[in-house]
Formats: structure tokens, C-alpha cells, sequence
């Protein structure tokens, strides 16, 4: 069976996604700190009434939502929400697909998250081992109801869907195939023990 | 001389049949169909995996805009969307007061290229009950007249099933291929509900996958189903029946097959002297040009609203009620199936099992209810479609954890799930019907549907006491129900009229032409070179899924022109 067209298109357009998503996933590995691109950003893309922006969120965002998400899903045996390049799909979710209230819902969430996270040291710089602490707590308090924070959840599914669904993540941490060829309604745990990817 | 023998309008589920028994008899046949032509290597996204879906295949702002009433639909996605009508472009009205969703797509291949696969055939109690309750008009016809056309119907289409099952209500010819395997909390879920009602069954589905295709499946390029459940997306093997897949290219193969898309039909030529129909007269929909077509007998398949209202639409001096309506029933008993009882739950046994593939089929627990078991207070009846699954990552990512246990905890399989929804039959009622708009018209001149259709107690009790069942039945498997609509069943809970995507009866058939505009071989009482075997001559609903029914009819009246063309009576 050939590969068809269309799937042959979407492939080049994701190997062409995937070049930007290379370079801004180790931008987003190597930052530390914020730097005021966030401002500016919101300043260009008010000049431009939101109209169809190439990249909504700016570098600090950017920084920010792979730090939480790497926290969420970090590399172990298989690679994490960075190296599967979740932010970069949330990205084009922001700058493509939403709407502005939906580009606003995210932007406020983001920071307003990334703050809350932040004490004395802020979340980018403090280690893996800090983040997934502070992380986990808030998170804890989020699922047992004591703060209700609808965005963080929202965030959260957002960056596992993206996860689960990439390619890594669909075919290294969980179990995927294209073509099963055939159904079998009762196999052994053993022989496929992991979660099917789709 | 006209054009063709016999000009078909509409290529879907139906009409491709038509095409194929009446090419196969060696008559000209020209195919009309309103859509675009469907090519399998760019219209089908089967081969599209998950991480080269853009957006994470969510459905954007523009989909609401485009398409707020198809995108409700369980098939509609972003790689779908493709096979459903963009709404702002074909619009409809309901009556004041009422609900209608009517969900559709325009393309070679119609809805058989979107349908959901299940193919049961219609038994004697389901013929039989118009007549034995007084609802709508009696069948012309019996299961005994039927089950060979059901046979051949299943043989060229290729159902997976079991031949051992014995099921009164659905009976079957022992020509299925080999069934899917149940899950092993199906089997667990039978068991235990067969043992606790004894007038009860749970069946493996019958889908129209291949799993062991036939020579003539293979020589048509047809292949074995590969077990990817992206259906709705189109398949490359060819391994669901479509008309795409299956029969316009049986129908091609003959040399007798004209395929004319994007012509929308928007009435019927009709000659007074002889009482004929003449053939199809449209537009070209990217031209809007007028478009005229002649043959020596005219089939509608265009489904039963638009079939109904081309009917409605050649009104003329003679006919004013429209064309082969001289009973007045065209357009009325717009019948359908009513969804809505449902119960879904979780099973902590069974934890040494999973399951491998992606089975494009689930189970069936085929209608009891005024059969083995009463109904209360309704007539008729409903079946269950389900399935039990051990759960996915969707349904564990928003739990409590970060981090690497939070991996391993989705990456493990998770609880069984059985999910369970009813469909039920609804009653043919001459009130509920479809008219065309006075006044307002679609963008190539075809007046609008106005829909007017009301559920009534008797839809409203039959999926009250479904939702109890689905409870039940979920709870007698042993499993925790998470959630049911048990005892939640009010008019307004339940989804609108249409929503079961299987509209029909509104050219229905009956041996009584003041009754029925269609006799017993799909033909008008009025017209005889006029044929429908689209959901149209629906006489009843039944509750099982009807698409099989229409193939096992449309070949049945197909073969009965070609006797009336072969022997120069039409």
C-alpha cells in the first residue's frame, strides 16, 4: 500500500514544523530567567488586532510552559513533553487555531500559574527535583479540591494530549500501531502490557 | 430516445446497489449524484497518524461556524470533515416548536462512506408491526420474501458475524464472515446478563468489515480489514463496504456505468400522455447551469428528505400535490431511531486480559422488550450498542500526579469500561413530515426543508425504560456504573428527531395506493417506471440499524425493473 498524498503532504509539513520545533524545544532546554520579549510581544500583537499571529506566545512563555510541562511529563526511560515537542504544539494552538479569548485564557493562565509556582527563586531556575516538588504540592491541592484552578487542568490534559500524541510519546511510552492487522478481544496482559496510544 | 435505460439519483448506500444489479443485467445506467466526486488517495485520511494531526485534531472556531450541526456528530472531525456538508451552505428550517438535526454529507459514495458499519436484517415481527398495532400502513411484504435478498445483500457487501448465533429478532442466513472476538469482560458481561435474563442476548455486532473477503471482494481491490478503526476517515483497503469501495465499481466494470457529480436533481420530467417519468432535471452546482437528463425509468435514492422533496418540487398543473403523491403521504411518517438510554461503569476484574487492535465493531443486545419481555407503556421496541474496553490514556490524564509516576500510571492499562446506548424504533405518524419552504430557497434554487417532527410518549417511555435496562444490565456485569441517564428521560432530555442519522418512511410502501406511494417492489402506484429504495419506503423504523435493509431492497427492485425494461412493460 502507497502512502497517500495527503499523508505524504502532512508529513512534510510536519518534517517542516518539526525543524522550528528542534531549535525552540533546546531554546526552551537551554533558558533560564525572563527577559522582556513577553511585553513586547503583547505590544506587536495588539498593533495587530490578533489577526492570525505566527507565534502568539512570546520567549519567556515559551520558557515557562516547557518548564511546567517537562515537570508534568519529564524525560525518564522515554523522552519528556519538551523533547516531544508539546509547547510547540500548544504554540500552534495559540497562534493558529484558538480564538482570542482562547489566546487570553492561556496567556493570564500561564503567568498567572508560572507566578504562583515562583517564591523567592523563580520556577525557571529552580532545579528539576525543586520544580517537581513545588509542582506535585500544587498540583495535589488542585485534584484534592482545596484550590480550584480550572486553567492548570486545562493545561495539564493539554500537555498530556499533546504528549500522548506525538510521536515519542504514542510510540515509545505507550504502545502504538498503524496497522494492527488484525483484533484480538482477549490477549494476555503480559504479552501487551502497556496502554494503547490511540 | 433517452439518454440512458435508467437514471439513478443519489450514489450513496442505495443507489449504488441499483446501479450495480441493473449494470450487472446489462442496462445503461447513469449515476446523478449532488456532490463531488470522492477520490480515495486524497479524500481519504486513514493513513494520517496521531502526531501528524494538526491541533491535536480539536475542532477550531471555524468548525462551529461552518459546521454547528454536523460537527455534533460522533464521526465528525477535523480528518472527517471532508464527508459532511458544510451547514451555512444547505441550510433547513424546523417548525415552529420543534427539533430536527439532520446530519448529512454531499459526495460520491454518500453516507456509506460515514455510516457506522452495523448491518442487521429487519424479522418477522418487525414486518408484522404495523399490522398487528395499527401504526402507519401494513408491510407488502414478509421476512420469508426478504431473506434471500438479505442473503445476497450480506454475500456481495461482506458482514463479520457469528453464523452460530440464533437470534428470532435478527435473523441471519449463515453467510457472515468471521466474527470479531469479544473483549474478555464481553464474554464475562454476556454470561452474566444471558444468566440473569433469560430473555435476554448479547451478541458480537454485525459490521460490514471484511475479515476474510471473497473472491469477488478481491477481484473489486477489496481487502481484509486491518483492524485501525479509522472508518469515518475512508479506507484504502477497501475493507468496509461503501458504494466507493464495492458497488459503483461493480457497476463500472460492466461498461454500463455514466457517473455524472456535482448535479444537484431538482425535479422529475413527467409526460401526461403516457404517465411516464422522463427523466431528472437539475443544476450543475458549480455552474448553476441547467442540467437535463432522460432515461426509461427514473430511481430515487437521494435519501428520504431530499428524494421526498424532488417528488414535492414537480408539482405541476396535473399533479399539484407533487409527482407519484396522489396519496398525499409523500414528505409524511418521516420516521427515524431514538437514541439516548445509556449507562457506562468500570470493572476491576480481569486484570490478566487486554486487548490487541482496534476493533471497528462492538457488541449488540438485540431488541426483547414487547417481544420476550414487555414494554412499559410504549409500543415496539429498542436494541443496545456497547462495547468494553480497559481505558485509554484519555481517561487517566486528568488525575492527581506530575512527574514520573504520573507516567507509568497512564502508560499501564487501565480499568475495564463498559459503555452501553440504546436505539430504539419510532412510530410512523402521517404528522410528522418534512414540506418544501414557501418561499425560501438554497443557493441553486432548490426550495428548503421545513422539518416538522415531535417525539411522542410512546419514544419518550421506550428510552425511559432503556436507560433503566442500560443501568442495570451494567450493574449486573458486576461492574460500578459511573454514570446512566436512569430515570433522567424527559421530551426535552432526549436528543432532537434526526439525530439518529436514519431518516426515512417518506415515500413509503404499501399495498394500498391511498395508503403508501410506493407498492411492494419499491415502484410508484402512480408512476410505473418510477422506483425508491432509499430510506424513503421505510414502512416501519424497526430499531436496528437499517442500511442492510436497503441494500437487500434496492437489489430486489433493481432486478424487478430490469424484468419490466427486459419485457418492454416500462
Amino acid at each position: 500500500m502507497t502512502r497517500l498524498n495527503l499523508t505524504q503532504a502532512n508529513i512534510n509539513r510536519r518534517s517542516a514544523l518539526t525543524g522550528l520545533l528542534a531549535i525552540s524545544a533546546s531554546g526552551a532546554l537551554a533558558a533560564c530567567g525572563q527577559s522582556s520579549a513577553a511585553t513586547e510581544a503583547v505590544q506587536e500583537f495588539d498593533v495587530l488586532g490578533y489577526a492570525k499571529p505566527t507565534k502568539f506566545f512570546s520567549g519567556s512563555e515559551m520558557r515557562a510552559l516547557g518548564a511546567m510541562a517537562d515537570t508534568i511529563i519529564p524525560s525518564t526511560d522515554t523522552p519528556g513533553a519538551v523533547e516531544a515537542g508539546v509547547p510547540d504544539v500548544i504554540q500552534g494552538l495559540a497562534s493558529e487555531w484558538g480564538d482570542d479569548n482562547f489566546r487570553q485564557y492561556w496567556r493570564e493562565g500561564i503567568r498567572r500559574v508560572y507566578k504562583t509556582l515562583s517564591g523567592e527563586t523563580k520556577f525557571l531556575a529552580m532545579s528539576p527535583e525543586e520544580r517537581e516538588a513545588v509542582l506535585g504540592a500544587y498540583d495535589a491541592k488542585v485534584y484534592a479540591g482545596e484550590i480550584e484552578d480550572t486553567f492548570y487542568r486545562d493545561m495539564k490534559k493539554t500537555v498530556a494530549t499533546a504528549y500522548y500524541m506525538s510521536e515519542p510519546g504514542a510510540t515509545q511510552e505507550l504502545a502504538y500501531e498503524a496497522v494492527p492487522g488484525e483484533w484480538i478481544g482477549q490477549a494476555p496482559i503480559s504479552k501487551y502490557p502497556k496502554t494503547w496510544a490511540t | 430516445m433517452p439518454d440512458f435505460d435508467v437514471v439513478v439519483v443519489g450514489s450513496g448506500m442505495s443507489g449504488g446497489w441499483v446501479a450495480k444489479e441493473l449494470c450487472e443485467r446489462g442496462f445503461k445506467v447513469c449515476v446523478v449524484e449532488r456532490g463531488r466526486e470522492i477520490k480515495p488517495e486524497t479524500d481519504y485520511t486513514d493513513m494520517v497518524d496521531p502526531w501528524q494531526m494538526e491541533h491535536l485534531n480539536m475542532k477550531g472556531p471555524d468548525t462551529y461556524e461552518d459546521y454547528p450541526i454536523q460537527s455534533e456528530v460522533y464521526a465528525f472531525h477535523s480528518y472527517t470533515k471532508q464527508f459532511w456538508v458544510k451547514d451555512t451552505e444547505h441550510p433547513y428550517e424546523v417548525a415552529p416548536g420543534t427539533r430536527y438535526k439532520w446530519r448529512r454529507g454531499h459526495h460520491l459514495g454518500g453516507r456509506s462512506i460515514m455510516w457506522a458499519r452495523q448491518s442487521y436484517r429487519m424479522s418477522e415481527i418487525d414486518f408484522k408491526a404495523n399490522a398487528v398495532d395499527g401504526f402507519g400502513t401494513p408491510w407488502p411484504v414478509d421476512y420469508a420474501e426478504m431473506a434471500p435478498w438479505y442473503d445476497h445483500a450480506e454475500r456481495f457487501a461482506g458482514v463479520s458475524g457469528d453464523n452460530t448465533d440464533d437470534v428470532e429478532v435478527l435473523p441471519h442466513g449463515g453467510v457472515f464472515q468471521p466474527p470479531h472476538e469479544m473483549t474478555a469482560l464481553e464474554k464475562h458481561m454476556k454470561s452474566a446478563i444471558e444468566a440473569k435474563w433469560p430473555t435476554r442476548q448479547m451478541i458480537i455486532g454485525r459490521t460490514a468489515n471484511l475479515t476474510q473477503p471473497t473472491e469477488e471482494q478481491l477481484a473489486l481491490g477489496r481487502g481484509t480489514c486491518q483492524a485501525r478503526d479509522h472508518c469515518f476517515r475512508g479506507c484504502s483497503f477497501g475493507a468496509y463496504f461503501s458504494a466507493v469501495s464495492a458497488t459503483l465499481p461493480a457497476a463500472e466494470r460492466t461498461g454500463n456505468l455514466t457517473i455524472v457529480t456535482d448535479v444537484a436533481v431538482h425535479k422529475l420530467s413527467h409526460d401526461r400522455a403516457t404517465n411516464r417519468v422522463t427523466g431528472i432535471r437539475g443544476v450543475d452546482t458549480k455552474t448553476k447551469a441547467p442540467v437535463e437528463i432522460t432515461g426509461r425509468a427514473v430511481f430515487l435514492n437521494a435519501s428520504a428528505i431530499p428524494s421526498a422533496m424532488i417528488l414535492l418540487n414537480s408539482a405541476d398543473a396535473d399533479n399539484p400535490k407533487g409527482l407519484a403523491n396522489s396519496s398525499g403521504h409523500v414528505g409524511h411518517n418521516l420516521i427515524g431511531h431514538v437514541g439516548g438510554g445509556y449507562a457506562n461503569g468500570v470493572y476491576d476484574g480481569l486484570q490478566e486480559f487486554h486487548h490487541y487492535g482496534r476493533r471497528p465493531n462492538g457488541f449488540y443486545i438485540p431488541r426483547y422488550r414487547n417481544h420476550t419481555e414487555p414494554g412499559d407503556g410504549y409500543l415496539r421496541g429498542y436494541g443496545f450498542q456497547g462495547g468494553a474496553h480497559r481505558s485509554g490514556w484519555g481517561g487517566k490524564i486528568d488525575k492527581v500526579g506530575i512527574g514520573a509516576d504520573y507516567k507509568a500510571r497512564v502508560r499501564k492499562p487501565g480499568r475495564w469500561n463498559i459503555w452501553i446506548g440504546s436505539f430504539g424504533e419510532t412510530m410512523p405518524r402521517y404528522e410528522n413530515h418534512v414540506r418544501l419552504h414557501e418561499t425560501k430557497t438554497d443557493k441553486w434554487g432548490f426550495p428548503i426543508p421545513v422539518m416538522d417532527c415531535r417525539w411522542t410518549d410512546n419514544e419518550i417511555n421506550a428510552v425511559a425504560q432503556a436507560a433503566a435496562d442500560a443501568h442495570d444490565m451494567v450493574e449486573a456485569a458486576g461492574a460500578t456504573v459511573l454514570a446512566s441517564n436512569k430515570g433522567k428521560i424527559t421530551e426535552a432530555y432526549l436528543s432532537a428527531p434526526g439525530n439518529g442519522i436514519h431518516e426515512m418512511g417518506t415515500i413509503r410502501m404499501g399495498d394500498d395506493p391511498s395508503e403508501a406511494p410506493l407498492n411492494r417492489w419499491n415502484q410508484s402506484h402512480d408512476i410505473p417506471n418510477l422506483f425508491c429504495t432509499d430510506g424513503s419506503f421505510m414502512t416501519s423504523s424497526a430499531c436496528q440499524n437499517p442500511s442492510l435493509t436497503y441494500m437487500a431492497f434496492s437489489a430486489r427492485a433493481a432486478n424487478h425493473a430490469a424484468d419490466l425494461l427486459r419485457d418492454g412493460v416500462i
